[in-house]
């Protein structure tokens, strides 16, 4: 039998198993799957990685996640309001910093595996392996330095600290963010974690200019990344573009897997590319929702067609919304299992 | 005069640089420019500069719109006291975030971007519940209510912008407030402001006032 991880093995080394791999981020549908609330859901470890099982069983994709919601990081670092919604996934309801004199009271913590936030994470990280580990890769899902103060004091205050200063005060908060995705690293590797997926929005054209690019987003993320295994490691950049870096991150960064927007071109994103890394093609899951059968087949085949040629391809989903009936979600995956076929 | 400044100007806010933006604008009074034209001849033409190049390869990214929008508001506010006579206010919305929305990033960037171009805002907040979209565009005698949002779920689900309809109906509003939508899922869908019921949707900011605009257009026949 031909598992999620041979097919991610194979298209990596630029070869060809059954198909090409799919990677399909359902993370609140499991709850549905349980009969759960979504705070009931993911309030223990044990719920999310059934969810994640059943799912990939009934779907028949290639990864399993270990992230709950996207706030779970903030948790770790003081947050203690998180919201949720019946419809969508929770978000953060408190803002670690009011004010930018509480940067100096933050602490990172050193030991992410034994804090008490990580627990629920750890017992799924713990289950999904022991189910699963050696067919599926198990994905992770770890905020950027740059990025991590946004859902400390909300994104409109980051920005203007990152572009307006005190420029003492946000590089110290950057360094601290820098430490703590690496110590988060850490903990999601020893814990089983295959698949780390680094996010940072301000690795996008989208997000800033190129000058501030070159001098602020590659520094933090080279600082980010120094002693770090490259290994599993995914460049994505929340959603946003970034096929106009393609080049540079893979020279300076050395990462070897993209997981792109799905603004970017996919057939000028593996032309950047040029064989040197993995990259994913992306489907508009917010578009899914709406799509009959038969859009739903085309664009999966457009985004195929343009991908596929050269190998080194796989089909990745963005953020998947509750949204999405199941039957588009079937149709999706029918569709790629078919145009995605080597055989 | 009015070239070199209006260049240098959209050099600083191009490069995130308030400091050197608000010390052009300064220089530029000092030099004899007026008011006026620092808003409607420097100011205005730069957020349309910046509409251009938006999400284009290496042009504008959100980084600078949220300071073109920043120093936009900055500016207009300091020139508005200098006017000589108080300019003509082209309409005025309600804004804020939707239900179980806390990003405000976007509604920043248009409220900063809407002032210079003389459209007044009244900033609601985040997480508006629609019953209050509708009270305080009536209190406030506003033509226009914008709703932001982040999330698909505040886009579209029942206490969104399809609330926000069903009442403005319900008191015969339909035609006097218009609804405007923005925010990340309108850009991944551009037929989403139509299943949400809205009037309009605006990709960002800058946009946001020439949809505006027409929206009062509309309005007024």
């Amino acid at each position: 039998m031909i598992t999620g991880f041979d097919r991610l093995m194979a298209a990596a080394n630029g070869e060809k198993s059954d198909r090409i791999p799919v990677f399909c981020n359902l993370l609140d549908q499991g709850a549905k799957e349980l009969g759960l609330s979504l705070k009931e859901y993911y309030s223990k470890g044990e719920y999310v990685a059934e969810g994640q099982l059943k799912m990939r069983e009934k779907y028949g994709y290639d990864n399993l996640w270990s992230l709950f919601y996207v706030g779970k990081e903030a948790e770790l670092l003081g947050c203690k309001n998180i919201i949720y919604a019946n419809d969508g996934p929770p978000t953060i309801g408190h803002m670690v910093f009011r004010k930018p004199e509480d940067i100096h009271n933050m602490v990172i913590p050193d030991d992410i595996s034994n804090h008490p936030e990580f627990q629920e994470t750890l017992k799924c990280l713990q289950i999904l392996k022991k189910e699963s580990g050696d067919k599926y890769p198990i994905c992770a899902y770890i905020t950027a330095s740059m990025a991590m103060p946004a859902m400390l004091m909300g994104m409109e205050k980051w920005m203007d600290m990152l572009l307006s200063g005190p420029f003492d005060l946000r590089d110290k908060l950057l360094a601290m963010t820098s430490d703590f995705f690496k110590k988060q690293l850490v903990a999601y590797r020893k814990a089983g974690a295959d698949i780390i997926i680094y996010s940072n929005p301000f690795g996008s054209p989208y997000f800033v200019s190129a000058k501030l690019f070159n001098e602020l987003s590659m520094p933090w993320m080279e600082k980010d990344l120094q002693g770090v295994d490259r290994f599993g490691l995914v460049y994505y950049c929340g959603g946003a573009r970034m096929n106009q870096v393609l080049n540079q991150v893979i020279e300076k960064l050395g990462f070897a897997t993209f997981y792109l927007s799905p603004f970017d071109d996919i057939a000028q994103g593996k032309q950047l590319i040029a064989g040197r890394a993995l990259c994913a093609g992306v489907i508009n899951d917010i578009k899914l929702i709406d799509w009959t059968y038969d859009e739903i087949k085309a664009e999966v085949k457009r985004m195929l067609d343009a991908g596929m040629k050269g190998g080194k391809f796989f089909f990745g989903t963005l953020v998947m919304p509750l949204y999405i009936p199941e039957k588009n979600i079937r149709y999706m995956l029918e569709a790629v299992y078919e145009y995605g076929s080597y055989a | 005069m009015i070239n070199e400044v209006r260049k240098a100007y959209n050099q600083a806010i191009f490069d995130t640089d308030k400091i050197l933006a608000m010390r052009i604008v300064h220089d530029a009074l000092d030099r004899g420019l007026s008011p006026e034209d620092i808003v409607f001849k420097v100011v205005v033409p730069s957020i349309e500069y910046m509409s251009t190049s938006f999400g284009q390869d290496f042009g504008a990214s959100l980084a600078q719109h949220f300071m073109t929008a920043q120093i936009a508001a900055l500016v207009t506010d300091e020139m508005l006291s200098k006017f000589t006579s108080p300019p003509e206010i082209v309409g005025k919305i309600v804004i804020g975030t939707s239900q179980g929305d806390f990003h405000g990033l976007g509604k920043k960037i248009v409220i900063g971007c809407l002032k210079a171009q003389m459209i007044e805002s009244v900033d609601l907040g985040l997480n508006v519940s629609p019953e209050k979209f509708v009270d305080e565009a009536i209190e406030h005698n506003a033509q226009i209510i914008g709703i932001s949002s982040m999330m698909l779920h505040t886009a579209r689900g029942e206490n969104g912008c399809l609330k926000v309809r069903q009442i403005l109906k319900e008191r015969n509003l339909a035609d006097k407030i218009k609804i405007i939508v923005g925010g990340a899922p309108y850009r991944y869908n551009h037929d989403l402001y139509k299943l949400v019921q809205a009037d309009a949707w605006a990709e960002n900011g800058i946009d946001a006032g020439l949809v505006l605009k027409k929206l009062l257009e509309e309005i007024k026949q």
